[in-house]
């Protein structure tokens, strides 16, 4: 079990309704995940309570075996006081350089590791910051539109390289790319509003690995019924 | 090449001086209440060599008020940037003896420390440090979510590191706020002076103040506009250059 969500209840403060009102899923095993869900359903609250750090909620809300959750989203920046490389290899374990030089060619940084991150496109800054997160130690990632800005081609190879690199880790990704969930994905949470229940409803994805055939009408059945759920 | 704000200042006084003349062509005043051009030249030629090491010793007052003021804002501000009973505390005090006028308390300061320069330096001091220290305190206080979120998720925040993040994001605040407060560092050193020290510019506008001599007045308020303007200008170019620093990368291939 990676993630496992029962009788979530929560109403933003001064909100005459609930965002979630019973909301319960279970994620099974390591591997690439989506939260699926148009905007303002509640998808990065949740992240952000599954990563510990959210508003208080009723409910229970369990990730066994998964010691250390991170949660890294698309508005964050890295300080501007030194260049992209020297922020990324400062929070690098020694042990983890290679892995970095590694993803930093993957993700095409090498051009811009000796820029100041407010000079990126926001494609790049997206990138740098999810690689600082990849060097890290951790069970679980939420990427809450982590690799938002990011041109198809090169999101594609970069969570194809996230999963051939990190078969054993827990990954919940957040897009609003129905065919990127539907095609990466191992099962994909999609969230409702209130007024449909059950709130949350698993669909189960390609679960792409790299140099894997895509199956294009398994991907139109799957993204059909992502899209029915939603 | 001089800085503007000389220019400015410069450009106010003569304005000023001139209608100073104009008043006193209105109401035909003597020139014992106003004095003529001519009077205010030779006044200047007499005292000006005198008044330019008055201005000078109140100047550096000023400065290592200002400087001190800035070390002890700072500190206090980290302290009070904290969301525990300390930071509360420190809050709190912050706000409220802000409103005490330091001026009413400038003559406890007297009795304490003597008419000397370390009067001059605590008044200067704790006249710009209020400002300083709100204005610190509210930076240091604001978290920067977006840059610190990475570092509080990994376990890698330390008050050094946050301290830093939030300086260098709100440096232009830092340094409007900074460079604002000099103004108020000369000030103080000028009502202390004034009030009861035995040096200083401020010191020779009360001498001047007892001997009802205008154009000794309007002197020495001529050397204070072009010092304060000179420290502005200064602290304004080490803000550009500072900035300039922060800002610009250090090289790169984009």
């Amino acid at each position: 079990m990676l993630i496992d969500c029962r009788n979530i209840r929560y109403r933003y403060p001064n909100a005459e309704a609930a965002v979630f009102a019973d909301l319960s899923f279970c994620l099974r095993g390591p591997g690439f995940h989506a939260l699926f869900g148009p905007s303002g359903v509640g998808k990065t609250t949740l992240a952000r309570m599954i990563a510990g750090n959210g508003p208080r909620y009723e409910g229970r809300i369990e990730t066994p075996g998964v010691a250390r959750t991170l949660y890294s989203y698309n508005l964050e920046r890295l300080p501007g006081w030194s260049c992209v490389g020297d922020h990324i290899a400062k929070v690098t374990p020694p042990s983890r350089r290679e892995r970095m030089a590694d993803l930093i060619g993957s993700f095409g940084l090498e051009g811009c590791i000796d820029a100041r991150f407010s000079q990126l496109s926001l494609g790049q800054k997206n990138r740098a910051n999810l690689t600082r997160y990849l060097v890290q130690d951790f069970d679980l990632l939420i990427m809450d539109e982590s690799l938002a800005n990011v041109d198809e081609t090169t999101r594609e190879k970069i969570l194809l390289k996230i999963k051939g690199m990190f078969p054993d880790k827990g990954f919940l990704y957040i897009s609003h790319n129905v065919s990127e969930v539907a095609k990466f994905c191992r099962e994909v949470v999609v969230l409702r509003n209130t007024a449909k229940q059950p709130q949350a409803v698993s669909i189960a994805g390609l679960d792409l690995a790299p140099d894997q055939p895509l199956d294009k009408s398994r991907l139109e059945r799957a993204m059909l019924e992502i899209v029915h759920a939603a | 090449m001089l800085p503007k704000r000389i220019y400015q200042f410069v450009i106010i006084y003569l304005a000023a001086l001139g209608g100073l003349q104009a008043i006193k062509l209105v109401f035909a005043l003597s020139d014992y209440v106003i004095p003529s051009p001519a009077d205010l030249w030779q006044t200047a030629e007499a005292v000006f060599s005198r008044y330019l090491g008055d201005a000078l010793n109140t100047l550096a007052v000023a400065i290592v008020g200002h400087l001190l003021a800035i070390v002890l804002a700072t500190v206090v501000a980290i302290i009070g940037r904290l969301t525990n009973w300390a930071g509360a505390l420190i809050k709190v005090a912050a706000y409220n003896l802000q409103a005490y006028p330091i001026v009413a308390v400038a003559p406890i300061i007297f009795i304490l420390l003597g008419d000397g320069l370390a009067s001059r330096l605590l008044i200067a001091a704790m006249i710009c440090y209020f400002p300083l220290l709100l204005s610190f305190i509210g930076i240091f206080a604001e978290p920067v979510v977006d840059i610190e979120h990475f570092y509080t998720m990994t376990g890698r925040m330390r008050w050094q590191l946050e301290v830093k993040i939030r300086a260098f994001e709100n440096n232009a605040k830092l340094i409007t706020v900074t460079a604002g407060s000099a103004t108020l560092a000369m000030v103080g050193t000028i009502v202390a002076e004034f009030f009861g020290a035995n040096a200083g510019i401020g010191y020779s506008l009360r001498i001047a103040l007892y001997q009802s001599d205008l154009a000794k007045v309007l002197v020495a308020l001529f050397l204070i506009g072009i010092f304060t303007s000179l420290y502005l200008a200064l602290l304004e170019r080490i803000g550009v250059w500072l900035q300039h620093k922060l800002v610009l990368p250090t090289g790169g291939t984009l």
